[in-house]
């Protein structure tokens, strides 16, 4: 038994402590490492968590929220039971009731709902507050056998992805622990390892001490940047011109890999008619990068054997499809695709889709055919609404649909895992969407801006009191997550409140009360994959490579209509042809729709482009009430230009107004030189009621291909070539010092 | 013994300010918001026209001469033989924090009990052949622990292969040699200061 260093809160420094048992668990939050955990226990109270050092990719480290867990998970403002809501929805006044109380309300409304509107005007909000796949896909069950309209999409990152697939097929990605070794430039985009990724550094150190160069592509200097050997650093949107720029470089000097690509790829002569006319003076006109930087780092990164590890930054735009396209094409043409050491890496889709697959281009929605059994879960045999066409409302335009959608409208959400108003834009908007609903239920760990909306909160469990499965979207190892303490004070693991609420509406058949955490794991795992027979095991286990290939298309095999690296996407044109959207082809650079130059009017009143930052501290809105996090952020800020701030005559520290139309918010000023002049960044995640929440200022921005329009969708989705992103980082606002 | 002290060693290279060595101090020395033995401090400056950013890790440096020591009137600080580890005995210290005005480091903390409390190199555990809490967290494998003498030796081993890496990058394949030339200028930079790409303002 190990001894920790530990005592009550109140006694300080009074030794050591023997713990009853140390238990292995993984990381469940939305974050590439996924870090291996051991959990410290003790009297059924957990202690402590520290990184575990058998996991081969984060090796018993961990960020300062992975080390603060116990913190969070044991906080005083932890809610301990269920709430109802007195007097109007948003008053933020609750009382106390029962479990029972509480899902009586509940299947009340819903059946109300069924009754009055039809099944389809109930939909989930769900994100990644807990990414786990089991709860959700038994959530799904649940939600199926209701009628409910089902949730898909995303707004994080299915831009970028359908610019991956389209340009190279179902994505998946080749090991940091791997290319690490073999990769002599190394070029990271859109993605801010110092505070998203923090466990791929060693492997990045190791290998600019073996002589690898590295190129950092931000619009913010991100503390990587500060480490590479080139950065470039683009007006917030446009990298896509620099990318065009950089390709109609290599083309002209004769750097493409011509083997490559005439014996993988398709369309280069129509991506070399695209990119002629982006002179590297164009490009640096409209990105601010100097044409001399945009040529080398196009001679560095084509010449040698270049990994390009791409983040989600960069789609995080309208058009940010084609950015990935972009992005894809880049690598395609210089032959860094599917090798040891040179790949283009955006995304991991193993737990949704295997590459064994070799599904019809324009299938219809099949929910999974990943090495997790998503569908034996969410579509249970002997269920009567298997492939039930229910009506799919797109997350990344939720705002709208609850405002918009007819036929039904929407009147009940039932909101978890995610932040549904601190993490969508324009609060106000969907606030307004959110009055009008007949049912609100947030499903939380504490008293968050979701919470202050609803008629019922009930107290969430925490990631140590539940079960679940969480495969990374990053590298390849996955574990098991069982209870490692039980759930506290009333609150209940999701899985149990989904198998409730099914119960309740009718359907005991598929939610057997006597159902274990471990059985139902058992469902969901392939019975020919290593964890199935150790479900009582805390093992981590690489998956099995039928899943993931070790190195992605090594077999030059690519999941695209001509079967070959499409430049020119054929894929894009016959889709585009089915549905509305931006489905241009090939590559090609647009301003955003929120910019300096599109928007003019706009930028006359609101000068500044405001893009917002992960903070380092928290995953958007979690760990924002954590005080040990407080005391070293301090007071939400607002990072302003060093000559703006002279402008504006705003000083380190003074307090600020920052605003635009659809709102205003106070933050305290930072002085820097990270971000160029006429760019500013507000942290996501801060809490609306804060005062300091950036997402107040955003736009309802959805960006492609797919237009998902009010957000309600009665045909196919594909979430690998429909999109969407939301265009968080194209906004426009004004400051002003306060008084 | 003053060359078997331990000390941590912070590659500024590495070190990229994410706070976990503050948070896995926090936990293992169980302090409450407040204290810090150990805070990482950012610092951004424009050094001619290069503009750099890194980030120090401080705690407590355990000098071979503390400015500490000597100025406690009740001898509360004292200086551990066997690894040099720098200590406050709660029981004598009165908290005038006389110790925090001598040290040039700001590493004395006024605890909750009114006490100063700082960084004791996790003595709890490092007596016993562990590591501090802050150098096993650190996700950025940018903190070392050892005797001065291991400290030192390691740095010259990361110089050296650094210097002769240029020629050995990876594959033999087209192109290596652009990689050597555009890697070239790098090894004569030392790795513990930042350089960014040139900062041009739209």
């Amino acid at each position: 038994m190990k001894n920790i260093y530990l005592s009550p809160s109140d006694v300080i420094g009074s030794g050591l402590i023997k713990v009853d048992e140390v238990r292995k668990t993984v990381c469940p939050r939305n974050c590439f490492d996924t870090c291996g955990l051991l959990a410290y226990v003790k009297d059924g109270k957990l202690l402590k968590i520290e990184g575990d050092p058998d996991h081969p990719i984060t090796k018993g480290h961990l960020c300062a929220k992975g080390t603060l867990y116990a913190r969070r998970t044991n906080h005083k403002d932890r809610i301990k039971y269920p709430l109802m809501r007195v007097g109007k929805r948003g008053e933020g006044d609750f009382k106390r009731i029962t479990w029972d109380e509480a899902f009586d309300y509940i299947v009340d409304k819903l059946k109300f709902c069924k009754k009055k509107y039809g099944g389809e005007s109930i939909v989930e909000y769900i994100y990644s507050g807990n990414r786990e796949f089991l709860a959700k896909t038994v959530a799904d069950r649940c939600l199926n056998l209701i009628g409910a309209s089902k949730l898909v999409g995303s707004f994080c990152l299915l831009s970028g992805l359908s610019g991956a697939t389209y340009t190279n097929g179902s994505q998946y990605t080749q090991g940091i622990e791997i290319w690490s070794k073999k990769a002599e430039v190394i070029m990271i985009v859109g993605h801010n390892s110092s505070f998203t990724n923090v466990h791929s550094l060693p492997f990045i150190w190791e290998a600019m001490d073996r002589g690898a160069f590295l190129i950092v592509i931000d619009p913010y200097v991100t503390p990587i940047a500060t480490k590479a050997d080139l950065f470039l650093q683009p007006r917030p949107g446009t990298d896509t011109a620099m990318v065009l720029a950089m390709m109609k470089y290599i083309f002209d000097n004769g750097l493409e890999d011509r083997e490559f690509i005439s014996e993988h790829t398709y369309g280069v002569d129509e991506l070399e008619k695209a990119v002629s006319e982006w002179t590297l003076e164009k490009a640096s006109e409209v990105t601010g990068v100097e044409p001399h930087l945009i040529a080398k780092a196009a001679e560095i990164y084509a010449t040698n054997h270049s990994h390009m590890e791409c983040g989600w930054g960069h789609q995080r735009y309208t058009n940010g499809h084609q950015t990935q396209r972009a992005y894809s094409c880049l690598a395609a043409i210089c032959g860094h695709i599917g090798k040891e050491g040179a790949t283009c890496n955006y995304l991991d889709i193993s737990a949704y889709k295997t590459p064994s697959v070799r599904d019809k281009w324009d299938r219809g929605v099949r929910e999974s055919m990943g090495f997790l059994e998503i569908d034996n879960v969410n579509y249970p045999k002997g269920s009567p609404s298997k492939y039930l066409r229910r009506r799919l409302i797109n997350i990344s335009a939720f705002g709208k649909a609850l405002r918009e959608a007819k036929e039904p409208p929407i009147k009940a959400v039932i909101s978890w895992r995610g932040g549904l108003l601190s993490q969508q834009p324009d609060v106000k908007k969907m606030i307004e969407g959110i009055k009008k609903l007949d049912l609100f239920v947030s499903l939380e760990l504490f008293m968050t801006d979701d919470t202050d909306w609803a008629d019922i909160v009930l107290p969430a469990a925490d990631t140590f009191e539940q079960y679940g499965i969480h495969p990374s979207y990053w590298h390849h190892y996955v574990q098991l997550q069982k209870p490692v303490i039980e759930p506290l004070h009333e609150s209940k693991a999701d899985l149990d409140f989904w198998c409730e609420l099914g119960r309740r509406m009718g359907h005991e058949k598929f939610f057997p009360k006597d159902k274990t955490g471990d059985q139902w794991l058992r469902d969901f795992l392939p019975k020919d994959f290593e964890l199935y027979d150790s479900v009582d095991s805390e093992r981590i286990v690489r998956i099995p490579e039928k899943y993931s290939a070790r190195i992605p298309w090594a077999d030059k095999k690519f999941n695209t209509p001509t079967g070959k690296i499409e430049l020119y996407s054929v894929g894009m044109a016959e889709r585009g042809k089915r549905h509305p959207g931006e489905w241009s082809p090939v590559p090609h650079f647009e301003e955003t729709m929120e910019s300096p130059v599109s928007r003019p009017d706009l930028f006359k009143k609101y000068p500044l482009m405001m893009i917002s930052q992960h903070a380092p501290l928290r995953i958007h809105c979690q760990w924002f009430n954590v005080e040990e996090i407080q005391e070293i952020e301090g007071p939400p800020g607002i990072f302003i230009n060093e000559m703006d701030a002279a402008e504006y005559m705003i000083k380190e520290g003074d307090q600020v107004k920052v605003f635009n139309d659809r709102g205003e918010i106070s933050v305290v000023a930072k002085v820097t030189n990270r971000i160029k002049k006429g760019v500013c960044e507000v942290n996501s995640g801060n809490w609306i009621k804060s005062g300091s929440s950036p997402n107040v200022l955003m736009g309802e921005y959805t960006g492609g291909p797919r237009d998902v329009g009010d957000g309600t969708m009665r045909e196919n989705y594909d979430f690998e070539r429909d999109g969407n992103t939301i265009g968080y980082f194209n906004c426009l606002v004004q400051i002003k010092k306060e008084n | 013994m003053a060359y078997n002290h331990k000390a941590i060693h912070v590659d500024t290279f590495r070190c990229v300010g994410c706070h976990a060595c503050e948070a896995a101090c926090k936990v293992e020395q169980n302090i409450p918001p407040g204290p810090k033995w150990i805070e990482v401090i950012e610092v951004e400056k424009m050094v001619g026209a290069e503009y750099k950013m890194f980030w120090k890790p401080m705690a407590c440096f355990h000098c071979g001469e503390p400015d500490c020591l000597p100025v406690c009137p009740t001898k509360a600080i004292s200086k551990r033989e066997e690894d040099g580890i720098v200590l406050v005995s709660k029981d004598l210290c009165i908290g005038c924090m006389e110790c925090f005005r001598a040290c040039p480091f700001g590493a004395p903390q006024l605890g909750f009990d009114g006490k100063m409390e700082k960084c004791n190199l996790c003595v709890h555990k490092t007596a016993g052949g562990g590591v501090p809490a802050c150098v096993s967290t650190c996700p950025s494998e940018a903190m070392f622990f050892g005797t001065t003498q291991e400290l030192s030796s390691l740095m010259r081993k990361k110089h050296s292969v650094r210097s002769i890496s240029v020629n050995g990058a990876g594959n033999p394949s087209v192109g290596s040699a652009s990689a050597a030339k555009a890697a070239e200028g790098r090894t004569q930079v030392v790795r513990l200061s930042n350089k960014a790409g040139a900062l041009s303002n739209h």
